[in-house]
């Protein structure tokens, strides 16, 4: 784990938020309480899994059981499918308050056992968000210090020292990890104040000076008004080259990650809306016979299927009509809030019944 | 080791921990390594909390079973739940059941500010601020804070954005609450559909109902809420040549005073604005929004300098529509005039200490 600077050490999470795996079964970790990101060598022993689907009833009660609390008080924030044992990971803030605990929680696939994983002593490497943004970037906390700290600017032929500080508390809405020389994080936040569409790309291994660059994203809507949102949730696909974004409030917006400089303003094409009093929750990519599909999840219909080839396809929308966009297949599966990839022939699914009882389900990606 | 029973069994404390004794249950077991791994399965000892869904196949409580003289301990690796209770097993069979006492402390954690301060909001109006008096529980900001309708009572559904990340402060005791963008921002599904959140010329409050939780778990000593009427929308950037700089006196401590031309947000008006002296250095001082977030001050910590000084503005800093130094919330493409404006570092004024 060396060659992707991670070394003995402990990720401290505070609050859990979203988890993704990235190179060589590394598992990358937001603290949002922290504003942190940890990559943590999750020694996953189990074995190569096969191509059978994974169901398990009533995770969250499971998980209660095994943490000795109430299924209420299991705040299942994110999921994750080991790229080789297809265990499942589970970020889980247990209690509130004082009381509250995050804690990585892993579902044994095809036993079903639960575990949690350590996260201290164990090999990691961390990242501050919002550290150091580039030169340019405009969006970030700048204060005049009182001391000889920061950095001397001038403007109007006046010189003055100031210091520019991490942005103020964002919460990450969302992360992905794209293959690369070398490989790159990416970061969605929400921050509490300004209202802003920062995607940080954070190269890794995490660098000692540098620990990311943010982009701002920009969507044009029906070609007349222009707007910065949030990302809520994004999945790259086509390799990598394309970033499919989900915003808070529900446009569907496609640019290229390829090319993108440091600190550049980014326009993206609005490719589709989800519809009024929605929120989108998790979105995953799969291939099938070929071709490449984008499930969506969202608060307020069921899962959203879209092929890859219509994005791609799709002209800027221009002309309000509902549905918007893309062509979309709404499925009768409802109540779902994470989803991944389990093994190429199933997509796992964190799905919510009528109860308010959690389960794992798998979808046959053939059938969707 | 089927047959083995504990003489009691309660809550108690072991290495420094909370545990579940078992008392007299390690009697008889001779020089068995205190601790060892193999105590639970030998004595078969398993806990679990009390669960409304409940089955074949649910793990046991996580921990450990140590040994103290005659007793053995149930450490849990995760803390017992207040008001939770626990079904301790020995060898197969139900021993006792233990409910953890949840303790009920006078409330005393309260709702210090609601900003805007503002009397009337722009229609457009993007996001509010409750101030706590202490850290706060996550997770209860969905069904504790309200827009309520001023005239009829009745809660003002889907005003405000739905699930996901709450967002809050370092110190969780500052929350944001964002209307839902979907329906502000023109041109959208959403908006066209369900139109704004904000109707001008119609009052509303937001309202904190004393439900919220603190990070102890205790009720708020009360409900707390504001009162808001709606005027038109705000759609222009936020400009700091508009705005009115009342100079203070070279060489005295009166405080500087700048006036907007429309309130800004609170929580970036706190760190956004700045000034700097003849020497070009920071001015150290106090600032404070002013009432209704429609002005701010400095008092400085040393007098005045004689001389040109400068007040500086983030770009970031937003009015109360999320418009800000650099651009506007929603642009329309067709106004050249609204076109994202190069501000390279900061924005800023120049005034004169006399």
């Amino acid at each position: 784990m060396s060659e992707y600077g991670l070394r003995p050490g402990s990720a401290n999470v505070q609050s859990a938020g979203p988890i993704t795996f990235g190179p060589a079964g590394i598992l990358f970790l937001a603290d949002n309480g922290s504003a942190t990101v940890f990559a943590v060598d999750v020694a996953d022993q189990g074995r190569s899994a096969g191509p059978e689907p994974f169901d398990l009833a009533d995770v969250d009660a499971r998980i209660g059981s095994y943490l000795g609390c109430a299924a209420s008080d299991v705040d299942i924030r994110d999921m994750a499918v080991h790229p080789v044992s297809h265990g499942v990971y589970l970020s889980v803030q247990r209690g509130h308050g004082a009381a509250g605990q995050a804690v990585l929680v892993r579902i044994g696939v095809p036993d079903g056992a639960v575990t949690d994983v350590p996260l201290g002593r164990v090999p990691v490497a961390q990242t501050a968000i919002g550290d150091a943004p580039a030169e340019d970037d405009q969006r970030q906390d700048v204060t005049l210090p009182t001391g000889d700290q920061g950095e001397e600017v001038t403007y109007g032929g006046r010189t003055i020292r100031i210091l520019r500080r991490p942005i103020r508390t964002s919460t990450v809405t969302d992360m992905a990890y794209v293959d690369g020389d070398p490989g790159a994080l990416l970061v969605a936040g929400l921050s509490n104040e300004e209202f802003s569409s920062r995607l940080r790309r954070i190269p890794f291994p995490f660098g000692a000076d540098v620990t990311g660059n943010s982009l701002e994203i920009f969507h044009v809507s029906h070609g007349k008004w222009e707007t910065a949102a949030p990302i809520r949730t994004f999945v790259p696909y086509d390799h990598g080259a394309s970033i499919l974004a989900s915003y808070t409030c529900t446009p569907v917006v496609h640019f290229p990650l390829a090319g993108l400089a440091a600190g550049s303003k980014v326009v993206g094409r609005t490719v589709a809306e989800l519809g009024s009093m929605n929120q989108p929750l998790d979105m995953v990519s799969f291939a099938d016979e070929g071709e490449e599909y984008l499930l969506v999840a969202n608060s307020s219909h069921g899962l959203i299927k879209i092929a890859c080839r219509d994005i791609d396809g799709q002209a800027p929308l221009t002309t309000p009509r509902e549905p918007v966009g893309v062509p979309r297949e709404t499925k009768d599966l409802q109540g779902i809030t994470r989803l991944a990839n389990l093994n190429g022939g199933y997509v796992l699914a964190l799905q919510v019944d009528g109860d308010g009882r959690r389960h794992l389900r798998s979808l046959k990606t053939a059938s969707l | 080791m089927g047959g083995a029973a504990a003489a009691s069994i309660a809550w108690s404390r072991c290495g420094g921990a909370d545990c579940i004794r078992l008392s007299g249950l390690a009697a008889g077991l001779g020089g068995l390594d205190p601790g060892l791994s193999g105590l639970a399965a030998g004595l078969g000892v398993e806990v679990r909390p009390q669960l409304e869904v409940a089955a074949e196949g649910f793990p046991a409580m996580a921990g450990r079973l140590v040994r103290d003289g005659d007793d053995v301990c149930f450490v849990p690796r995760f803390g017992f739940a207040d008001g939770t209770s626990y079904t301790i097993a020995v060898g197969g069979t139900t021993a006792a059941v233990l409910t953890r006492p949840r303790p009920q402390p006078a409330a005393s954690t309260e709702v210090l500010a609601i900003y805007p301060t503002a009397a009337e909001v722009p229609r457009n109006l993007l996001r509010f601020y409750v101030w706590f008096s202490a850290p706060m529980s996550e997770g209860y900001a969905a069904r504790h804070v309200q827009l309520v309708d001023a005239t009829s009572n009745e809660p003002m559904a889907g005003a405000v954005l739905p699930a996901g990340s709450e967002l809050w402060s370092a110190d969780r005791r500052r929350l944001t609450v964002l209307l839902d963008p979907a329906r502000i921002k023109r041109g959208l599904t959403a908006q066209r559909q369900a139109g704004y959140p904000l109707r001008r010329g119609e009052p509303f409050r937001v309202v904190v109902d004393d439900g919220f939780r603190d990070a102890l778990g205790r009720r708020l000593r009360g409900a707390a809420e504001r009162r808001y009427a709606v005027g038109a929308d705000e759609r222009r950037r936020v400009d700091p040549g508009t705005w009115t700089v009342f100079a203070p006196s070279g060489g005295t401590r009166e405080p500087l005073e700048v006036e907007f031309d429309r309130p800004l947000d609170h929580g970036l008006l706190t760190r956004c604005l700045h000034v700097t002296g003849p020497d070009g250095l920071p001015v150290a001082g106090s600032p404070e929004p002013g009432p209704g977030e429609r002005s701010w001050r400095l008092t400085p910590g040393r007098p005045w300098a004689p001389g040109s000084h400068r007040l500086i503005a983030d770009p970031v800093l937003e009015d109360l529509a999320g418009n800000s130094v650099s651009r506007v919330f929603d642009r329309d493409l067709a106004r050249p005039e609204d076109r994202p404006r190069p501000v390279s570092g900061t924005a800023s004024v120049a005034f004169c200490a006399r």
